[in-house]
């Protein structure tokens, strides 16, 4: 059933969303209003995408109905050393979210994978373009199944709580959540994201993890963030390594 | 950093317009810097490479081959980065780069993409020119500040 945006913006009076049954995807129309001044909070989303993708291009499943697909524009005074964390506020606020929606408690995966049980349940792709921070989110909502290839990988709320769930009602949780937590960044600072990360992730600290980083690959254990919100690793050798950005994996 | 890497940058300097430039590969740093109408003048500091010695500076004056007169119009514009990240000089792995030296380029055109964490920060040119030079390593991490282009506005 497509998603009711009606009862949404009744939820969320005065906040601009354009919502689409079919869209190619929500970040190249976001990325277009932004260009146009499009103000913070302005919402793209749609019940399908036919070129919804997530790092690096690469692409993203996105069964019509099933998820919650939409990109947020976020015009919000980020000091420059500060920006990085606004990718870990992004995940905050969509476990805040899940778990105020649905229940469900979601553990994060530096940096912003949203995982129950070790399985990704949500995506979050924020770009940065000018000012403006245009963050895409993809959340596996009603999924029944997934296809073979990452149904190892992939689950959704419905899979993990057993029941269907109201893809409006996590929509008007995740908006003002985001809001929220971008909020605490600016005016509480790096401190409180990192503390509020380091609570709700059990990848930050004591984890043995493969990080993919292009051409090579680093095992180590997790020994907690930097003060600008970096993960840190030590490797077999005892060296100790910064993980600037790449997909962190659990390693067994 | 090889020695093949610096006669690189150095000639990247040479043909460039810039007045100074510095590029980091890990623990290896290279500053060049001129005066227009001098020649340049290299600081290399390579702390791998001398571990007994204090840090290192050498400065040498090389000249410019004839061929390539040092221009004294307005120095070419370094992009930098406005973030901590990993440099990807093209959309996804196995593509072509956004922009190759040489290539002309309008503002607004794409040059890079800096990743940090997950955030992806598309790095636009500023001003219509030509990629003068590339300065970073595609994959490399960059620093805040760091130079990732020299273009030569038109």
């Amino acid at each position: 059933m497509p998603l009711d945006a009606t009862w949404v913006q009744a939820q969320l009076p005065g906040r601009p969303i354009s919502w689409f049954a079919t869209i190619d995807s929500t970040m190249f129309a976001a990325s277009r209003l932004a260009s146009e001044h499009a103000p913070s909070g302005t919402v793209v989303g749609a019940d399908e995408q036919t070129a919804g993708h997530g790092r690096y291009g690469r692409p993203w499943h996105s069964e019509p109905d099933a998820g919650l697909y939409f990109s947020v524009i976020l015009r919000f005074p980020f000091p420059p050393d500060a920006l990085p964390l606004v990718v870990l506020a992004l995940g905050l606020a969509a476990a805040d979210a899940i778990l105020k929606s649905t229940g469900l408690v979601c553990d994060l995966r530096w940096p912003n994978d949203l995982l129950i049980h070790e399985k990704k349940c949500a995506g979050i792709l924020p770009q940065l373009e000018g000012s403006a921070i245009i963050a895409g989110f993809g959340v596996n909502v009603n999924h029944a199944s997934f296809p073979s290839e990452i149904a190892p990988l992939a689950t959704s709320l419905r899979i993990e709580s057993g029941l269907a769930q109201s893809r409006e009602t996590l929509l008007a949780e995740l908006l003002p959540a985001i809001d929220s937590y971008c909020e605490i960044l600016v005016s509480d600072g790096k401190r409180a994201i990192l503390d509020m990360f380091t609570q709700a992730s059990s990848y930050v600290h004591g984890r043995r993890v493969r990080v993919d980083q292009g051409d090579s690959t680093l095992i180590g254990i997790t020994v907690g963030l930097n003060a600008a919100g970096f993960l840190m690793l030590r490797d077999d050798m005892g060296k100790a390594h910064t993980i600037i950005a790449g997909g962190v994996r659990p390693c067994f | 950093m090889s020695n093949e890497d610096i006669k690189d940058l150095v000639q990247i300097f040479i043909e460039s317009n810039v007045a100074e430039m510095e590029v980091k590969r890990g623990e290896n740093s290279i500053r060049l810097r001129r005066s227009f109408g001098q020649a340049p003048t290299a600081e290399f500091v390579l702390p791998q490479m001398m571990p007994q010695q204090a840090p290192a500076v050498i400065s040498s004056a090389p000249a410019p081959p004839a061929a390539i007169p040092i221009p004294s119009a307005a120095p070419d514009l370094l992009v930098k980065s406005p973030i901590v990240g990993t440099y990807y000089d093209s959309p996804k792995p196995g593509d072509a780069p956004f922009v190759k030296v040489g290539d002309p380029v309008e503002p607004g055109h794409v040059l890079c993409i800096i990743e940090s964490m997950k955030l992806m920060n598309e790095i636009e040119c500023e001003v219509a020119g030509t990629v003068a030079g590339k300065l970073m390593e595609n994959g490399r991490p960059v620093e805040y500040g760091e130079a990732l282009f020299a273009i030569r506005p038109r």
